[in-house]
């Protein structure tokens, strides 16, 4: 009894350290878990967006539908088309000013926000025209700049910087995304939420490298969906209150590494629509006319089994 | 204190200092691509003809395109007796054998991948319905040439076709057959055997990630049917992935990865091995060499090619740099091509410039950076890692070159570009800077005009000219057309560049090197160096397209001294292309040859040659 009260310390000591050991190996484990889990985004559907088309194009007597083609394939930087198979164009050769265009977003005016990208050749011009946010006005047609964010900085080793906006139907505001910084070692890519009355950047996040943006509302929330430059998956950021939080996270991963998803639409329930080219911050990229080398997936939300079920088609 | 207690403090201590040390210790990474090894093949490492499986295969496909429309039928040993009939009557239906021959009526190269019992999934309602009653087949064909598979739906009994489909650009599970060349290629590739330390045995090898039914290829060229045979080693929680190409009978590239399913890439592509490979190891760092006297660096640029750098020989410095910053292509027009109305314009989706020449008819064009494969203004990309061979005259070693293939992705189709870049280095101290063209681009017009910069390491240059029996020296910054040289100093070198102690004669190429060349017919600058004229990468120099134009004129206009200067020379050829039957020149064709496409390359080759004056 006596060498059992003896050792009582040191037993009492090993017991405390154990239980500290199984609760940290414990708590550690759950976390990883916890981190390696998909992401529940909650259920969601295609929903009615506030954007229109220019008003000139009614001026024009140009009939619905109507396509924006940033494709440079037949046109430089931007073309309306329209008629049977797509095969007549509004085009003006102003429109040719600032070379080539990425993506676009339409306000509710009708009026285009522009993002820019280099294309197959590099001339005296281009870097200085990736800061950029163009605008194409909805009644006149013309194009101009909107807004320079002069901290993008294009350069020989990273030809892009501003690549992708899309408009905010809630608050009228702009999220647009650039990824000059970034290099082969570390993506340092930036998303700026910008508020179009006041051209004010009104939030900044940094890290992440998006080559296409979108905004979902579902049953968790707001988010803004994100195609990952760097590697093949879609990442998604919530947003509250008009700020994004911060951290985005990885919702699916596509197959092939080399795919980088350039499109993202909500196209009906729990479902997305993604557009897919091989991106590797070169210029190659762009130079299939074919369209070949883009890819279509659809990826469908099964929200009873949190699993993205993802089709090629 | 008594003893006991003090130990039961030390255990305390000790342990929340292992369980800190744990908590804040970085969780094992899980598998990651950056954790991958890669194993690109060498030049000359890609024949497998000789393996007595690949040599009976090839011979069995020759038989077929006498016997049976094209179609290596399954071997008896891999199908039952019912699948036999099967195959016996499908290798005579007219329907399933009508993709079988291209729109000139040529055969084209199919195997048959299998043949058994139906599957549910695979057939429509009605086949549904009939396979019920009857005993139906299924078998699936591949066309190596279109990259269709064709599925078809017998009934056995009736020998009677119920359904049948293609699938453009899709790919079936594939023949046992298959599955054992492959295994057999992966087994004496020289690059696996080089990775494992020695020959592999079957036993070490598994088939796990052979390509699923009708996905895409993992090859570079996607048309092509490809898959992984992989050598697992449990012990060291590792494999080693192989990609052998089945269409061209080759290993294209193998690496290192983890086991375990989350280590097993759903797709693990060529390409995407390449760009890794290429990046870390020559875009972002430079890599010393030496042999034969020679003492370099090289390294892969943005935008301006492969770069060698810091040469000497014999431990007497030679070069600064040397690379091909650009390649200028310039079409001729065809009648009415100014009716476009446009100074650019768009030839497969590229853009292209429009220059009225003198004799009042139009020039297009681009101008095509090589580079990095990420992260750079480069359009043609590297393909494989540079590579390093012997220079072999009369069966003698003379020397080595350095070579970085750049490529298109879909070379060698109609507007797709491949260029080699080549620097040969000889025992004697001489050595040649060479660009290669093989082809395609648009058209059968083309003017290549490779620019090459080159920067001596000689120090207090200067350089001459050889004109009317004497050396000329050039005084001042100017350009020389070569190609209208009378006279050459012991009928080999035009130009001579030298110090005080040592220097190189320039000997142009005039078709004297023995590789079908038709000649340099280049323009030579000599500049002074300047910060900003090259030394670092150059975005694309000049038009492509104004033939009076080379685009390094710009750094002659101050026509600075060169006397006792660090002189840059840039060195221009000019090669027009030809794509006649029988003269082909910097072009290439891909031509259906014993049922099989097969890529026919007809270089040209341009650059001069330094030789060190004795």
């Amino acid at each position: 009894m006596y060498s059992l009260k003896r050792y009582l310390p040191i037993i009492i000591a090993i017991c405390i350290v154990s239980i500290g050991a199984l609760w940290s190996i414990h708590k550690k484990n759950s976390k990883k878990i916890k981190e390696e889990k998909t992401f529940d985004i909650g259920t969601f559907n295609r929903t009615r967006g506030c954007e229109r088309l220019p008003n000139f194009l009614a001026k024009l007597r140009v009939p619905q539908p109507i396509a924006i083609d940033l494709s440079q394939q037949n046109y430089k930087g931007l073309a309306f088309l329209y008629g049977r198979g797509l095969n007549r164009a509004v085009h003006l050769k102003t429109w040719e000013a600032f070379d080539y265009f990425s993506t676009y977003a339409l306000d509710p005016k009708g009026n285009i926000y522009l993002t820019p990208m280099p294309f197959v050749s590099v001339n005296p011009k281009t870097f200085e025209f990736q800061k950029n946010i163009y605008f194409l006005d909805t009644n006149s047609g013309n194009l101009s700049i909107w807004l320079s964010l002069d901290e993008v900085k294009a350069t020989p080793n990273n030809p892009f910087g501003v690549i992708a906006v899309v408009y905010d139907c809630d608050d009228s505001t702009l999220w647009v995304s650039a990824i000059d910084e970034s290099s082969y070692d570390k993506g340092r890519g930036v998303i700026y939420h910008i508020d179009i009355a006041s051209k004010k950047i009104l939030q900044r996040v940094e890290g992440v490298d998006a080559l296409s943006l979108a905004l979902l509302k579902s049953s968790k929330g707001k988010f803004l969906l994100m195609g990952d430059a760097r590697k093949s998956q879609l990442l998604a950021m919530e947003i509250k209150e008009s700020r994004a939080l911060a951290n985005p996270i990885k919702l699916l991963e596509l197959p092939n590494t080399l795919e980088h998803i350039r499109k993202i639409k909500v196209k009906g329930e729990n479902l997305l629509e993604l557009q897919t080219i091989p991106f590797s911050y070169t210029l190659i990229a762009q130079t299939s006319s074919s369209g070949d080398d883009r890819k279509h997936y659809r990826a469908i939300w099964q929200s009873g089994i949190g699993f993205w079920k993802i089709e090629n088609y | 204190m008594k003893r006991e207690t003090k130990i039961s403090i030390a255990i305390l201590v000790v342990g929340f200092f292992a369980i800190a040390l744990y908590w804040f210790s970085d969780n094992k990474r899980g598998y990651s691509i950056e954790d991958e090894r890669l194993v690109l093949p060498k030049r000359g490492e890609d024949d497998f003809s000789s393996l007595r499986e690949v040599k009976e295969y090839l011979e069995d496909i020759k038989e077929a395109l006498v016997k049976t429309d094209g179609v290596v039928p399954l071997d008896s040993s891999e199908i039952d007796s019912k699948a036999q009939e099967v195959q016996e009557f499908l290798l005579h239906n007219r329907a399933f054998l009508s993709d079988t021959r291209d729109a000139q009526g040529r055969l084209e190269h199919n195997d048959m991948m299998t043949i058994r019992p139906a599957i549910v999934s695979a057939l429509s309602s009605q086949t549904k319905a009939l396979c019920q009653a009857t005993l139906c087949y299924q078998a699936e064909k591949y066309n190596f040439v279109t990259n269709t598979t064709t599925r078809a739906i017998v009934d056995v009994k009736n020998r009677k076709l119920l359904e049948l489909k293609r699938f453009s650009q899709m790919q079936p599970d594939i023949s046992k057959r298959l599955r054992n060349i492959a295994k057999v290629i992966a087994l004496n590739a020289p690059q696996i055997k080089r990775e494992l330390g020695r020959t592999p045995s079957l036993k070490d090898m598994s088939m796990a990630n052979v390509r699923g039914s009708l996905n895409n290829s993992p090859c570079e060229n996607e048309n092509h049917l490809c898959v992984a045979p992989t050598f697992s080693y449990h012990n060291k929680e590792e494999a080693l992935w192989a990609i052998v190409d089945l269409s061209d009978l080759k290993l294209v590239a193998a690496k290192w990865a983890g086991l375990g399913k989350t280590t097993t890439p759903s797709c693990i592509s060529e390409r995407s091995f390449q760009n890794r490979e290429i990046m870390e190891n020559y875009c972002q760092k430079d890599t010393l060499y030496s042999q034969d006297g020679w003492s370099l660096a090289y390294r892969i640029t943005g935008s301006d090619g492969l770069e060698i750098i810091d040469a000497t020989f014999n431990g007497q410095a030679v070069l600064k740099s040397a690379k091909i910053v650009d390649w200028h292509v310039a079409y001729k027009a065809k009648e009415g091509a100014s009716s476009l109305g446009s100074s650019e314009s768009y030839v497969a989706g590229r853009r292209i410039e429009y220059v009225k020449d003198k004799n009042d008819s139009f020039r297009f064009g681009y101008n095509d950076a090589m580079g990095c494969p990420m992260y750079s203004t480069s359009v043609v990309l590297p393909f494989n890692t540079p590579q390093i061979e012997s220079i072999v005259k009369d069966g003698k070693e003379i020397g080595f070159y350095i070579l970085q293939d750049y490529r298109n992705p879909k070379w060698p189709m109609a507007c797709n570009y491949r260029y080699e870049n080549r620097f040969e280095f000889y025992r004697d101290g001489s050595f040649r800077v060479v660009g290669v063209n093989i082809g395609r681009g648009c058209g059968e017009n083309a003017l290549y005009r490779p620019v090459m910069r080159i920067d001596l390491d000689l120090g207090a240059e200067s350089f001459y000219k050889y004109e009317n029996g004497l050396w000329q020296k050039w005084l001042t910054e100017q350009s020389d057309f070569q190609r209208d040289a009378k006279e050459y100093y012991k009928d080999k070198y035009l130009y001579k560049i030298e110090n005080q102690k040592y220097g190189y004669f320039i000997e142009p190429n005039r078709g004297e090197f023995n590789d079908n060349s038709r000649g340099d017919n280049a323009t030579l600058f000599a500049t002074r160096f300047k910060s900003g004229e090259g030394d670092e990468d150059l975005l694309t120099l000049g038009s492509c397209c104004k033939l009076d134009e080379d685009g390094v004129e710009r750094y002659i206009d101050s026509h600075e001294s060169i006397d006792n200067q660090d002189i840059v020379l840039w060195y221009v050829p000019r090669i027009q292309n030809d794509a006649r039957a029988g003269h082909e020149y910097c072009w290439a064709d891909t031509v259906l040859e014993d049922g099989k496409l097969v890529v026919k390359e007809y270089p040209c080759i341009v650059g001069p040659k330094f030789v060190p004056i004795q």
